[in-house]
């Protein structure tokens, strides 16, 4: 019996059905279980506390994070898929993934936030409840299935998202940043709304292996369902900033703080990902007929706008906040060609979550190095940027590899991402596939010249201000970059690390196809 | 001989030592060691380099004694498992074509390192020289695609940072101008060499494989029409290496604009990544259709011959009118190698590396030109020879290399091409030819404006070469000597590599080898003007 | 069949859309009929005062875009959501029995998730008025 059936019955007549109270397994929910009782622990600490105690929500949040990555790993070790509430709420192996990603994520966004949030006048309880918040939303993400969950999860993890990106509220960039964040983010949930209305009034059902079953049958041929299916996936195209739904990003990546930019563009980017593949692979694998050209254009055009516009950008934040929207079309390319077999639905999924893995580890340590600079600068420009080699050599040996990294030159992470993006592509075959797969090469290229600028400025232009003390690097963000780089380091030399995660991933799809 | 000679993983092993892991794995560790050396220490900085330069030098010569002369196929081949799903592994391998490729890597690295020192921030100089020679030898020694691919492009970055932080005044549009131009060609063989991994598997309809070796034996695995696509996306990655004609106008730049170390490292290492390419993953992996691209390539090859030579003979800039004459020689290289006959292949991966010893000393001298004079325009430069007699005599010994006088390397070579070529493309060799008379025009012309005449009093003053300096260059003199005299040792070792790479052609596609060519030894001492031809 | 019958034979869906439809039509014609017949018949002599804002009879003082208390606005904005809360409490309240211990557990965390929002109010000291 489905999830909506029972309620609709249950609200309709009053005792016709008995209530039966569902078997609740602790250990699947123990990770949202534990970042439940942060958020709230982290509240009551942040009330009772001194002003000069605040560091403790920003330890006792990262504490937090780090404890619910226990069950997660526990959960993977037990390695049993588990099914709770009808089918609503899904732990496998793509789950766990995507939650550890989203807790490491998080994890280092408040190692990021520490000094940066600490030093500034902002609200400091408030700012990580609402980062345990966000991070909560995403882990629920990874399991929903959903269609209700996956609004809620939604929601979730952008309403304090929304509130993050306004923080720094006395000036005006800060509040642009929030107000455009939440304007467009409001009008994808309604659209997004919207498509998820027609999906289940022509399906009769809110769980995603129901609407693939049907979406496979007799209404997937229907008009209404192909509109439901665009609907649905325009407002996640919105979420992971997918040209043209993109405008936002830039101005809400210069206004929002520093560490909240690097956040939005990872792990909230990935919280889109993750719904969309598991729309896709789930609820919509019948229509890739509808999906498949759809996701080919939104990743031709945001991969070749997003590198277009960041050549011409002067502010490194804006470089990297259209350089991330080029980052998401790459990820989107695989989507394009998933519905083809299910051979490449496997590698397409692999890529995604691979590239996502990858991806997260080189743009959180490009941001812990631009925030690291930024302290000292007090600057966003390039030109601010000139000579770093001469006075930071650590800190431009490490934005050096990120760079690189995310350009997907290999030794580095950043190729395996690519490259898996690329054998999902070929392995569809046909000139659609090899048309796109030319697209995304040609992309990388461009990619090439901003990066590659960014790295001779730092080696080779001289000091603009002629200031040539020292950074002083915080230890928190220390410990964030050395996390990040030897992620990104160990996934160039050893692609089986990520390799086993998105090997691990495709049980998403095998959940798919045996229906 | 056919394609399983070829493929056979035989010959000489080095007793267990993985000596060509060494070859790479050792300049990178340098490029660590010497990144780690204190900033406020440049001369050991230098110091360190310098013995990991030369230590992975006596590793590359060291190669070239184990290496067993007479056999065709790969030797000394190590395989390790890298990525197991995808079963790529870390095979290297060296046989006739590639030995001395690496040998010259090996040396000239030390001597570019020690010839042209920088001016400023020696650490990461010498880092990045050694990072460089590392993914230099890779490539050579790669028999994975996948390890080429990354090999391929963890050369750019290094070379990047070399134009861009060392380079002269135009440094920044010439990095960026070179990386680019690769990093575009080396997109298009991502996407090739995926596509060939993918099909390949699909074909044969077993497991998804990167290994060179498999795939190249496994011909009929990919259909013939779908390997021409899929051959002009590694030759778009390979013609701008080279680079040939179209795509060659990042290499005046690049050329110009290097540091004197980084032309001579992008003149004599860099450019043979993309000849080399050509023949490893051109005619090895993809017979048929460089068969069937062959006049294609061949005609590019002599248009680049033709118009380096013209675009050199007007050129201004010393270094400028170098670097254009080698669009001239890398024509010639790829004429001799789509000429598909024993000799042309021969003379290809012997101009290969006369290419790299000549035009490295070219631009070594050049640099030394540039260090005392500060400037690079002929013009400016007049009588150099009463001023300075013994670098005149070396500059004379390298120019006349480079134009291909008998006695000297570059001779053996052009001739082995144009004998070869000869063969198959009778037309095609004969315009190339004018190529040698014009490079004697453009280097002659201009050895007589910069050396000849009475020096003015800016050039009067102009010091003779110094030991250090000198003791660079003897090595290169010596092997441009000995290999005009004497090539037999080279060439042995090339030709039954060679041999069996045309009869892998042969094999697998409607291409026969003119018999006069298959002779060997005997053809070779005939006169070209013989029965031969298509 | 007449166009008419095929009209209202599509289904029940559609009728009832009809009813809706029809309805709203009556509305507009109602509400325009009304307010147009008074315009035709009332006698119209325009006056200053006659245009001030209507307020209970009071002669209006300042300008009416003025700010209001900020205090109103967290006060309502407070209301608002516990009272929508609420909502959700009502229909759990008239099934207690039969949800049973389960259902008692799970409104005791909602309401306490939703008193650590007044706690936060509270401690924030958005309670106090002055």
């Amino acid at each position: 019996m489905s999830f909506p059936a029972t309620a609709s019955a249950v609200l309709a007549v009053g005792d016709a059905v008995p209530f039966r109270s569902p078997a609740l397994d602790w250990h699947a929910l123990a990770p949202e279980a534990v970042l439940v009782a942060t958020a709230v622990v982290v509240l009551l600490v942040d009330l009772f506390t001194a002003e000069r105690n605040k560091w403790l929500a920003s330890t006792l949040s990262g504490l937090g994070l780090l404890g619910a990555l226990v069950p997660v790993i526990t959960l993977a070790v037990d390695g049993n898929t588990r099914s709770l509430f009808g089918g609503a709420y899904v732990v496998d192996d793509f789950a766990l993934v995507m939650k550890a990603l989203f807790l490491v994520a998080g994890y280092v966004t408040i190692l990021l936030s520490t000094d940066y949030i600490g030093e500034g006048d902002y609200w400091e309880g408030e700012y990580y409840l609402l980062v345990v918040s966000s991070v909560l939303g995403m882990t629920l993400m990874a399991s929903a299935r959903d269609l209700i969950t996956i609004f809620v999860a939604l929601e979730l993890l952008s309403i304090p998202a929304y509130l993050l990106a306004g923080w720094r509220k006395r000036e005006l960039t800060g509040n642009e940043a929030g107000m455009k964040y939440y304007l467009m983010g409001v009008f994808a949930s309604a659209v997004m709304l919207y498509g998820m209305s027609l999906v289940y009034g022509g399906t009769g059902t809110t769980v995603l292996a129901g609407i693939g079953r049907q979406v496979a049958g007799s209404f997937g041929a229907t008009p209404v369902a192909a509109l439901g299916i665009v609907f649905v996936l325009v407002g996640f195209g919105f979420k992971v900033s997918a040209v043209p739904f993109h405008n936002w990003a830039p101005d809400t990546y210069e206004g929002a703080p520093t560490p909240i930019t690097a956040f939005l563009s990872v792990a909230s980017k990935a919280a889109g990902f993750v719904a969309i593949l598991q729309l896709i692979f789930v609820a919509f694998y019948g229509r890739d007929e509808v999906y498949g050209p759809m996701m080919w254009v939104l990743a031709a055009l945001t991969m070749t706008v997003g590198n277009l516009i960041a050549l011409r950008q002067t502010n490194v934040v804006r470089l990297f906040a259209y350089s991330s929207v080029a980052q998401a079309g790459f990820i989107l390319a695989p989507l394009a060609v998933a519905g083809d077999s299910p051979a490449v639905a496997d590698d397409a999924i692999r890529a995604v979550v691979s590239y996502l893995l990858i991806y997260t580890a080189m743009n959180l340590g490009a941001f812990a190095v631009i925030l690291a600079v930024s302290r000292k600068t007090r600057s966003g420009e390039l030109d601010s940027w000139g000579g770093l080699f001469e006075y930071a050599p650590g800190l431009t040996v490490l934005m050096t590899a990120f760079l690189f990294a995310l350009a997907g030159i290999p030794p580095l992470g950043g190729w395996f991402a690519k490259f898996q993006v690329f054998k999902a592509v070929l392995g569809a075959g046909g000139a659609s596939a090899y048309i796109l797969a030319v697209v995304v090469a040609v992309n990388s290229v461009i990619a090439l010249y901003y990066y590659a600028n960014l790295a001779r400025l730092m080696w080779f232009q001289s000091v603009p201000d002629g200031d040539r003390s020292p950074v002083r690097v915080p230890a928190a963000i220390n410990l964030a970059l050395a996390l990040c780089v030897a992620f990104t380091v160990a996934t160039g030399f050893f692609p089986g690390l990520v390799g086993h995660f998105g090997d691990a991933a495709t049980d998403l799809v095998a959940v798919a196809l045996r229906r | 001989m056919t394609a399983a000679a070829l493929a056979s993983e035989g010959g000489a092993s080095a007793g267990g030592f993985p000596l060509l892991t060494s070859c790479v794995v050792l300049p990178a560790v340098g490029a660590l060691a010497t990144a780690l050396v204190s900033r406020r220490r440049p001369e050991s900085s230098r110091l360190v380099a310098t013995i990991f330069a030369v230590a992975t030098a006596a590793l590359t010569v060291a190669v070239l004694v184990a290496f067993e002369s007479g056999e065709a196929g790969f030797q000394m081949v190590e395989r390790a498992t890298w990525i197991r799903d995808l079963d790529v592994s870390w095979h290297l391998g060296v046989d006739g074509i590639s030995v001395f490729l690496v040998v010259l890597t090996g040396v000239l690295f030390p001597l570019a390192m020690l010839g042209a020192p920088p001016h400023h921030d020696d650490k990461p100089f010498h880092a990045w020289l050694l990072l460089l020679e590392a993914g230099c030898i890779g490539v050579f020694l790669a028999l994975d695609l996948f390890l080429f691919f990354v090999m391929f492009e963890i050369v750019l970055v290094p070379m990047y940072f070399l134009i861009s932080g060392w380079g002269y005044a135009n440094r920044r549009y010439a990095a960026m101008k070179f990386f680019l131009y690769t990093a575009f060609g080396s997109a298009f063989m991502l996407v090739g060499l995926v596509a060939t991994a993918v099909l390949h598997a699909r074909g044969t309809g077993g497991d998804l494989t990167f290994d060179l070796v498999t795939i190249a034996s496994d011909q009929g695995a990919i259909a013939p029409v779908t390997a021409r696509w899929l051959f002009l996306a590694f030759a778009i990655a390979f013609a701008i290496k080279v680079p040939l004609f179209p795509v060659h106008t990042w290499l005046p730049d690049a050329h110009t604009e290097a540091p004197t170390a980084g032309s001579v490292i992008l003149a004599g290492v860099m450019l043979k990544l993309g000849t080399y390419g050509f023949l490893r993953f051109g005619l090895y992996l993809f017979p048929e259709a460089s068969a069937y691209f062959a006049p294609l390539l061949v005609t590019l090859g002599v248009i680049g011959i033709l118009y380096g030579a013209v675009v050199a003979t007007m050129q201004k800039d010393l270094k400028r009118l170098v670097a254009y004459s080698s669009v001239a020689h890398l024509g010639f290289i790829a004429l001799g190698t789509f000429s598909l006959t024993t000799q042309g292949l021969q003379g290809s991966v012997l101009q290969m590396v006369n290419h790299g010893i000549s035009t490295g000393a070219l631009f070594l001298l050049v640099g030394m030109i540039y260090e005392r004079r500060h400037t690079r325009q002929i013009a400016e430069l007049r009588g150099l020879q009463k001023a300075a007699p013994v670098m005149a005599g070396v500059f004379t010994v390298v120019m006349l290399s480079s134009i291909g006088l008998p006695g000297l390397n570059g001779f053996v070579g052009e001739f082995l091409i144009l004998l070869g070529s000869f063969l198959t493309r009778r037309w095609w060799a004969v315009v190339g030819a004018i190529g040698v008379i014009l490079a004697s025009l453009y280097l002659l012309w201009a050895y007589q404006r910069v050396f000849h005449g009475e020096p003015d009093e800016a050039n009067a003053g102009f010091a003779e070469m110094r030991v250090r300096e000198g003791l660079v260059m003897a090595p290169l003199v010596a092997l441009i000597v000995f290999l005009g005299v004497y090539p037999k040792p080279v060439l042995d070792r090339i030709q039954p590599s060679v041999e069996a790479l045309v009869a892998h052609v042969e094999d697998h596609s409607d291409y026969t080898e003119p018999p006069v060519a298959t002779e060997g030894q005997r053809a070779r001492s005939a006169a070209p003007a013989e029965e031969g031809g298509d | 069949m007449s166009a008419v019958t095929r009209f209202l034979a599509v289904s029940d869906f559609l009728r009832s859309y009809l009813t809706v439809g029809i309805f709203a039509g009556v509305a507009i014609a109602l509400v325009a009929g009304i307010l147009g017949l008074g315009s035709l018949i009332r006698p119209t002599r325009p006056q200053a005062s006659k245009y001030v804002n209507y307020e209970s009879g009071v002669d209006p003082v300042g300008v009416g875009w003025s700010q209001a208390e900020i205090r109103y606005y967290i006060f309502a904005l407070l209301f608002v959501l516990f009272d929508v809360e609420a909502v959700f409490i009502f229909p759990w309240a008239t099934r207690l029995e039969a949800y049973g211990t389960f259902g008692a557990v799970e409104m005791g965390i909602f309401i306490g998730i939703l008193a650590l929002g007044l706690l936060y109010a509270w401690r924030k000291g958005v309670l106090r008025w002055l």
